[in-house]
């Protein structure tokens, strides 16, 4: 028995020492495609968007009138949903806008006698009121909780509510965008009092607005519907109301992806989930695209092309954030887009350079070649001899490219479509018809096109 | 074993080792540590490292094949409170049966009860803290917030309920014995389920399991033995999660989280044989037995664990084992040694829940198979023991103590099947587990003192990696865990220790006891 139990003991431990190093051999298994994506996910702040509070009615229905009345502009001839349509998914379609004093319905709309183009694209308001942190192609306008800065300093009023509202006071001021040059007429010949004040008198051009607005029984009605009890209307309570307004008929979050987010596997096809995995992965779509909007945080280089007028500090150039940040890291750095609904946003990047997301991938596969070979036969017409495709310009946009674009994301045909795709698996259904956004008439009577 | 990773895609399948560990084989295809919270009742033989083919054991054979019972002697009422407890503090678990076995002419029976208390593991000890679960609940703010305001509680300890109860007959002319018994288990904490979830805020379980056995056991003279035994296990367990899900909330334009609740289905049902024989060799004490057992199994409902790639699908196995084993006796000592060898298939798939188009542009119908698992396990189990009796008062009192050991060893290969990729994949894997036991006994004219312990080594808990996914397993109470992890998976080290104290008063004489 000794013996035996001597063998055993031996036997035991030669077992033992084969063991002790684990026998793992093959590679290992791969977690399925939703485990790697939710995964992926998981490392990007990614996170479903709850449901957007009902708004005060009275203020949606103000913000309503105000967002496609015209009135709101020197001339009488723009709204603010001339460059955001809602036929176009709250953008214009164009690669530039055409500001106050433009010819035409939005889709074919030219400039005027002596104006130019607004010198980038009009951004979507999609989603624009679900809280991000900054706005504007160059992120002038940022701030959360009641506290907003914008660069240039414009007086923003105190405690509005959120971005939205704070966005709101601005458009009015531009005088290309709404406001209008000093002698303009407006559309019935009249003089524009709002191109009047200088251009550091936003507070006189505000209360111009109101003026007109209070010149108006409806609108003082639902001013006072909208906002009973504070004695006294000012501009910020349209802008308010214009938030509202957007918050309550802009917010679209039902898109496949996020119906993914809230864990259910079969919102997205496979196609679709192979694109995620791009976008979170290979691509690096996301060390960008992140957070729970995938953008709208950021500022970068991606190498658009220059097209348009420009800007103050280097015309024709538009050096975007680095217009205000005498900085050369933001030359040329431009907001990064959040990516809801981005199928229905074209064209895309500040300058609308590329008109399909297909255009978009391939560019940020390859961005010097993209750049460089850009072929501006894609604008329109009238916008193609604002592009800048010299040498010396291409070269300086270069300089500063971002560093995750400097080579070739190796992406191939096949892996860009699925990411294309993916893309497209962003789009709220909701968002793809906005008609019924819009009102059959306005408080001022003035016509309710767009 | 620390932080050691394992294979992604792994596949854990853990059927519980109940009262009859024998003859309900336990198939784990991850190291995970058994805590033997279902052990619940004496043995002569734990202490022996559990050697069961060549050597009877009377106080623990009646549970796994309820023929033995003839075996048991003079009636009596029996005690054995245990525990066992995880290192790191990774579970803890107390348990008090209590018992009584009657005899009465060629009429056998027990029955017996027990109350268990099962600690949760202190997964702050094991798992990164969790940041964002630090923060609180907002969604009380939320108007129209369609989920649960309050976080169900989450007790620190579950209480788990046991009932046995057993019947047989002999027919001395034919040493043929036959007996029934059933046994049920209300179960509200599994050692290890809360592994499972471990970003869940809360998780209440609740379920059961039934146990029926019959068996036959046929002594002839000279002392071969055959016995059989037919059993039936159904397992189920409910897991109700609670998570706490991030989220932008727009009104208050920040994060939140709000409360997820999910309902998680734990089921499987096994059929089991077993036939075992044993003889006496012709050299004077040396005893030979032979074993075969056969689990057929199936996993009607799996739970949906956290992160995992296989969500609630069905799967099946066939389980065998097939050992040998060998013992010497003389006069008050004991020697005993099985080798016993465990060939296990097993088939689990995934059902798509809706149409899944696949890479080749095919199309998968809802209820069709997106991804399959083939296991085929050769798992080898080795034990050995010795025990000594020293009488130390003219024999009618005895010391007694066990030594003992047993080895197990678990290799699986594993083929996936990605139906939607259309890829296969293949992984190995094994590992080794030592258990060294002991044990020690008095024995008086009055009553029997009993205690045995045990520590198991080589196995571990599951952990999370930080950024990543998670996959875990509990020990399983008769009942079917099935886990594909969908990412790596950190097993840390622990050792389990188990302790038990039996006695038995005999409450008339009559009979003896082996």
């Amino acid at each position: 028995m000794r013996r035996l139990s001597l063998r055993l003991v031996l036997g035991l431990a030669a077992l033992t020492a084969c063991e002790q190093g684990g026998t793992p051999t093959d590679p290992p298994l791969q977690p399925t495609i939703d485990a790697q994506l939710r995964g992926l996910i998981g490392n990007w702040g990614v996170v479903p968007i709850g449901p957007m509070p009902v708004q005060n009615p009275a203020q949606v229905e103000l913000g309503r009138a105000l967002f496609f009345d015209k009135i709101l502009s020197g001339n009488r001839d723009v709204a603010c949903a001339t460059c955001h349509d809602p036929s176009a998914a709250l953008s214009d379609g164009r690669s530039l806008p055409v500001g106050t004093g433009g010819i035409g319905m939005p889709a074919a709309r030219r400039l005027g006698p002596g104006r130019q183009f607004i010198p980038r694209s009009a951004p979507t308001l999609l989603n624009a009121g679900l809280g991000l942190y900054a706005l504007f192609w160059d992120q002038r306008l940022n701030g959360n909780q009641g506290q907003f800065h914008v660069t240039p300093d414009e007086p923003i009023p105190l405690g509005l509510p959120n971005i939205l509202s704070a966005q709101a006071m601005l458009p009015v001021l531009n005088r290309h965008e709404m406001r209008g040059e000093p002698g303009d007429v407006d559309v019935f010949g009249h003089p524009n009092e709002l191109a009047q004040p200088g251009d550091q008198e936003a507070p006189a051009v505000w209360n111009a607005v109101m003026a007109r607005l209070m010149a108006i029984n409806q609108y003082v009605t639902m001013f006072n519907a909208a906002f009973p009890g504070e004695g006294r209307v000012g501009f910020d309570q349209a802008a308010r109301a214009l938030a509202a307004f957007q918050m309550q008929e802009f917010t679209k979050t039902r898109s496949p992806f996020d119906r993914y987010l809230e864990r259910d596997d079969a919102a997205l096809s496979l196609p679709e989930k192979r694109g995620a995995l791009l976008f979170f992965g290979k691509a690096q779509c996301s060390t960008c695209h992140n957070g729970p909007f995938l953008g709208g945080q950021q500022l970068a280089n991606v190498g658009a092309p220059q097209i348009g007028p420009g800007g103050t500090r280097q015309p024709p150039l538009d050096l975007g954030r680095g217009e205000l940040d005498n900085n050369d890291f933001y030359q040329f750095a431009f907001r990064v887009a959040p990516l809801r609904n981005v199928e229905l946003t074209a064209p895309y990047f500040h300058s609308g350079a590329f008109r399909t997301l297909d255009e978009v991938v391939h560019h940020y596969n390859d961005v010097t070649k993209s750049l460089s070979e850009y072929d501006p036969s894609r604008l329109d017409p009238d916008v193609r001899p604002l592009y800048r495709g010299d040498a010396g310009t291409v070269s300086a946009v270069l300089g500063t490219l971002d560093f995750r674009l400097r080579r070739s994301l190796g992406l191939t045909e096949a892996e860009m479509g699925d990411l294309v795709t993916f893309l497209k698996a962003l789009t709220d259904p909701s968002a793809r018809n906005l008609s019924a956004v819009i009102p059959a008439s306005v408080p001022s009577g003035l016509p309710v096109s767009r | 074993m620390s932080a050691r990773a394992l294979p992604l895609g792994a596949f854990l399948l853990a059927i519980g080792a109940g009262p009859a560990a024998a003859q309900l084989i336990a198939i784990r295809s991850v190291p995970i540590s058994q805590s033997h919270q279902f052990d619940l009742f004496p043995s002569l033989r734990m202490g022996m490292g559990g050697v069961s083919i060549a050597v009877d054991d009377s106080l623990h054979d009646p549970f796994s094949n309820p023929a033995k019972g003839v075996r048991l002697g003079a009636s009596s009422f029996f005690g054995s409170p245990g525990l066992y407890s995880v290192s790191r503090g990774a579970g803890a678990g107390r348990t008090l049966p209590l018992g009584t076995w009657l005899r009465s002419g060629n009429w056998f029976g027990g029955a017996a009860i027990a109350v268990q208390q099962i600690d949760l593991s202190h997964q702050a000890n094991f798992f990164p803290p969790c940041a964002v679960c630090a923060q609180p609940l907002t969604q009380d703010a939320l108007p129209g917030n369609p989920f649960p305001t309050q976080l169900p509680a989450t007790d620190r300890s579950h209480g788990n309920a046991f009932g046995y109860a057993m019947l047989g007959r002999t027919v001395p002319a034919l040493g043929l014995s036959v007996g029934a018994s059933v046994e049920w288990a209300g179960l509200h904490g599994v050692d290890g389920v809360d592994l499972l979830y471990p970003r869940s805020a809360g998780l209440t379980q609740r379920g059961h399991e039934l146990d029926l056995r019959l068996g036959a056991l046929k002594q002839w003279e000279g002392g071969r033995a055959l016995s059989t035994v037919l059993v039936h296990n159904r397992f189920a367990a409910t897991h109700d999660v609670s998570d706490l899900d991030g989220f932008w909330d727009p009104g208050t334009q920040s994060f939140a989280q709000r409360l997820r609740l999910e309902e998680n289905q734990d089921q499987t049902n096994t059929w089991g044989a077993q036939v075992e024989y044993s003889w006496p060799l012709r050299a004077p004490g040396w005893r030979l037995g032979w074993v075969a057992t056969t689990n057929l199994m199936s996993h009607p409902k799996i739970p949906n664990y956290e992160i995992q790639n296989i969500p609630r699908d069905p799967g099946n196995s066939q389980a065998f084992n097939l050992g040998v084993g060998l013992s010497k006796t003389a006069e008050a000592s004991t020697f005993a040694l099985d080798a016993v060898y465990e060939p296990i298939w097993s088939y689990t798939w995934a059902d798509a829940a809706s149409p899944v188009q696949t890479s080749g542009g095919l199309t998968i119908p809802a209820g069709g198979k997106t991804i399959e698992n083939r296991f085929r396990f050769a798992n080898a189990l080795l034990r050995m023991g010795f025990s000594q009796d020293l009488p130390f008062d003219q024999s009618t009192r005895q010391f007694g103590f066990q030594l003992g050991l047993a080895v197990h060893r678990i290799g699986y290969s594993l083929v996936q099947d990605d139906n939607v990729q259309a890829t296969t994949r293949h992984a190995h894997e094994s590992w080794v587990e030592w258990t060294p036991t002991w044990g020690m006994s008095l024995k008086f004219p009055g009553w029997e003192l009993r205690y045995r312990g045990s520590v198991t080594n080589g196995t571990g808990r599951p952990g999370v990696f930080p950024n990543n996914v998670t996959v875990a397993t509990p020990d399983a109470a008769g009942g079917t865990i099935l886990v594909a992890p969908s990412g790596p998976l950190t097993m840390t080290g622990v050792r389990v220790m188990t302790h038990q104290v039996a006695i038995s008063f005999p409450f008339r004489s009559g009979g003896t006891r082996p």
